[in-house]
């Protein structure tokens, strides 16, 4: 069962108008345009236990994703393949709003849409991941954790997860009499596809990129988009209440591949890689 | 893992990670680094790494839990799935769920509750990398989140876990020496009032064993209060002489 | 009265201040005739007594404060105004008349005096008392820095105001709200007031929250 959230941070009337009234002018509350993306900062290997994490942050938000590897039974219909399930928390660190207990709708919610964007672009190669045939292969737990949050948890999730997947030291495993071993060598990752989502707000008849935690108490409704490198759109979401105007859709397409693009170029820079 | 067994200290008393018997980890504390709660502390002890925030005091949800004449005190100790070597699926354990209770009493020991009648003060504690002592550790992080939130406390908590390793008494044990150790003690003191807020023995000690590791903790904790009183002056350092 | 710090020293929770226990203030406990600090903050003597001013702490309300709030519910005989965090005010309205009349909404914003405020809550003052506030920029920052804000004698939000040409009304409870002549000059007021609640123990502030407003204004920092 859904309930609608209860506004634990309060909203003023005036704030709305505000933000509205600034947007109509091409203006928002940090001084930003309404698609500038706020900066952002990728750390990577800050957990040497996990096989693969990343700390990053877009503005005031920070995520933390880490990667544990395991060996399974592949799935009866993808005898060829490894497989990786994404989970997510909203941890009660990061914001007044959010509980501790069990995973909240959001937290579900924002796991399966990176999932969704991950695995529609191809970006694991599924069958290097196979170690016997129908018998045995690796399982990759992508989990993601939201440290503090100023509005936007979605995009830097995402850069949190594909840098975590890029820099990657994957134990290998051989199977010996029938046991389960560690090599003791371990392997990177090859992504096949960098997707990146981008976050739009909406209010009335214009819409914002990146919403900080001021701006998204102030939105009429919200949308996800991920875009990969080839411009294949692979993922959407319309995570939130309310009505978008059908006619803003192919500006919100058109922006989210160019901001998906800007998004990669930062990636590919801090984490050096040729893409 | 092979079948020879591990020595965890050699002859000459040098550890397995090349400390010595009453020697800590490296400590790195930074304060305020996490811009929503009231409050935050980042600690690393070794390989230990874990993130405090306070929040408070606020609003009690719901409001029939508020108590009339103090604030309530609420703890989540809660450690990532990828912060120890089996992953650890999502979701609280019976382990996080006893140590959320015990580092609650022990915050609960020195904080002035009663200025904040019925209001809660929220204490989260995340471990993103466990390598022992970690409900110690955080509760040093929780402690600073404290003070950085300008919740009013007695004092100061540092702690610090003691143990026994292949018969000697070492300070700070680290994963390997809690797992294959014969006693594991965490202790958590308010150094100025010298009282002790945690205090839990998971193995085996002789009554002088406990009585002279109880002076290797107090050692430990004293070492480690420095450096939590250390690096709050830093942060404030730059206070300027202006009318508050 | 003997003492163990010196004026404005930084002083830490559990930290000795004084052998007096008679004579402890704000930021301060007394055990075994000691005086000790609370919090973390400046330690100094006031009216006599020794205090800790702590650099953070929970906004405390004292009669005559003024404060501005959001209204969050409506009652026959009064309504609830959040003033931020863990406080919620009430304005009490015997008569059911004054209360239509009065005529304040869910999600309205108003600029208030505190009447009372003790165990059994923190009360408003009524009629003519309260100020609708039906535009403008609502932003809050942490009550503690609020002084800082305001200034010796408002030196500093005198300045922020002159320079930024803004209007601005600041409530002691963390609430500030901003008119000004464009979004740049509010934004220019609005960073000011970012710049202070993040360095508001440092020196030289003025100086720098003057040339960040100057730089906004003369179309420079557009990104912060």
């Amino acid at each position: 069962m859904s309930i609608s959230q209860i506004k634990k941070s309060l909203t003023a009337r005036i704030v709305q108008e505000k933000i509205y009234n600034l947007l109509m002018q091409g203006k928002r509350l940090d001084g930003r345009s309404p698609t500038d993306i706020r900066p952002i900062n990728i750390v990577t290997g800050l957990v040497e236990k996990a096989d693969g994490s990343a700390l990053v942050s877009m503005g005031g938000t920070k995520i933390l994703v880490g990667i544990k590897t395991e060996v399974g039974s592949p799935y009866s219909d993808r005898p060829k393949e490894g497989s990786f399930t994404v989970n997510a928390e909203l941890l009660p660190l990061a914001s007044i709003s959010f509980e501790p207990g069990p995973p909240d709708e959001r937290g579900v919610e924002l796991a399966r849409v990176v999932d969704r964007s991950i695995r529609e672009s191809k970006c694991i190669d599924l069958e290097k991941l196979c170690l016997i045939e129908g018998e045995k292969a690796y399982i990759l737990f992508i989990d993601i954790y939201v440290l503090d949050y100023d509005g936007n948890y979605y995009d830097p999730s995402t850069i949190a997860v594909l840098a975590a997947l890029a820099t990657a030291r994957i134990p290998s495993y051989e199977v010996i009499n029938g046991k389960v071993q560690k090599t003791g060598e371990y392997f990177n990752l090859q992504l096949q596809s960098l997707p990146f989502t981008v976050t739009f707000g909406i209010i009335k008849e214009k819409f914002l990129v990146d919403p900080q935690i001021e701006e998204e108490s102030a939105l009429d409704v919200s949308l996800i988009i991920g875009v990969d490198e080839k411009d294949n759109i692979v993922s959407i979401q319309k995570n939130s209440p309310g009505l978008i105007p059908e006619s803003l859709l192919e500006q919100m397409i058109e922006t989210a591949s160019e901001k998906s693009k800007f998004i990669r170029q930062k990636f590919c820079e801090a984490l050096n890689i040729r893409k | 893992m092979n079948n020879e067994k591990l020595k965890l200290i050699s002859e000459e008393g040098i550890r397995i990670d090349g400390r010595r018997l009453e020697e800590l980890r490296p400590l790195k504390i930074e304060i305020g680094v996490l811009d929503k709660s009231d409050g935050s502390a980042y600690v690393e002890l070794g390989k230990t790494k874990i993130f405090a925030a306070v929040f408070g005091p606020r609003e009690v949800h719901p409001k029939h839990l508020a108590l009339p004449d103090r604030a309530i005190l609420n703890c989540r100790y809660h450690m990532t799935s990828f912060s120890v070597d089996e992953r650890k699926p999502l979701g609280m354990t019976r382990r996080e769920i006893e140590l959320s209770k015990v580092i609650r009493e022990a915050l609960e020991s020195v904080v002035f509750l009663e200025e904040f009648p019925r209001t809660s003060i929220d204490v989260y504690i995340e471990v993103i990398q466990a390598d022992g002592g970690t409900r110690t550790a955080g509760l040093t992080a929780a402690s600073l989140a404290l003070a950085e939130a300008g919740i009013p406390m007695a004092d100061l908590v540092a702690a610090v876990a003691v143990g026994k390793v292949e018969g000697h008494l070492v300070l700070d044990l680290c994963d390997i020496e809690d797992k294959y150790g014969e006693a594991d003690m965490p202790i958590a003191m308010t150094p100025r009032l010298n009282s002790i807020v945690l205090l839990q023995l998971n193995g085996r000690l002789t009554k002088e064993e406990f009585r002279k590791a109880l002076e290797l903790a107090k050692k430990g904790i004293m070492e480690i209060y420095q450096k939590q009183k250390d690096t709050l002056r830093k942060k404030y350092s730059e206070a300027s002489l202006m009318e508050v | 009265m003997p003492l163990y710090f010196s004026e404005r020293e930084i002083v830490l929770p559990g930290q000795l201040l004084s052998d007096d226990s008679k004579r402890s203030g704000e930021g301060t406990y007394v055990l075994g005739g000691k005086v000790y600090a609370s919090t973390v903050g400046f330690a100094t003597i006031k009216n006599d007594k020794v205090c800790v001013i702590p650099f953070k702490g929970a906004y405390n309300p004292q009669p005559g404060d003024k404060v501005i709030g959001i209204v969050i519910d409506v009652k026959p005989n009064g309504f609830e105004v959040s003033l931020g965090r863990h406080l919620t005010a009430t304005i009490r309205i015997p008569d059911k008349k004054e209360v239509q009349a009065l005529n304040l909404k869910i999600g309205e914003v108003i600029y208030a005096f505190v009447k009372e405020s003790g165990l059994r809550g923190v009360f408003l003052e009524t009629g003519e008392r309260i100020k609708k506030i039906t535009s403008g920029l609502l932003v809050s920052m942490h009550p503690s820095k609020i002084p800082r804000l305001i200034g010796r004698r408002g030196s500093m939000i005198n300045m922020i105001k002159k320079e930024t040409g803004c209007d601005m009304l600041v409530g002691r409870n963390g609430f500030i709200v901003i008119k000004g002549p464009s979004p740049t000059n509010e934004f220019a007021a609005v960073s000011a007031i970012k710049l202070i609640e993040k360095e508001a123990h440092s020196q030289g502030l003025t100086e720098r929250v003057e040339n960040l407003i100057r730089s906004i204004l003369a179309g420079g920092a557009e990104n912060e």
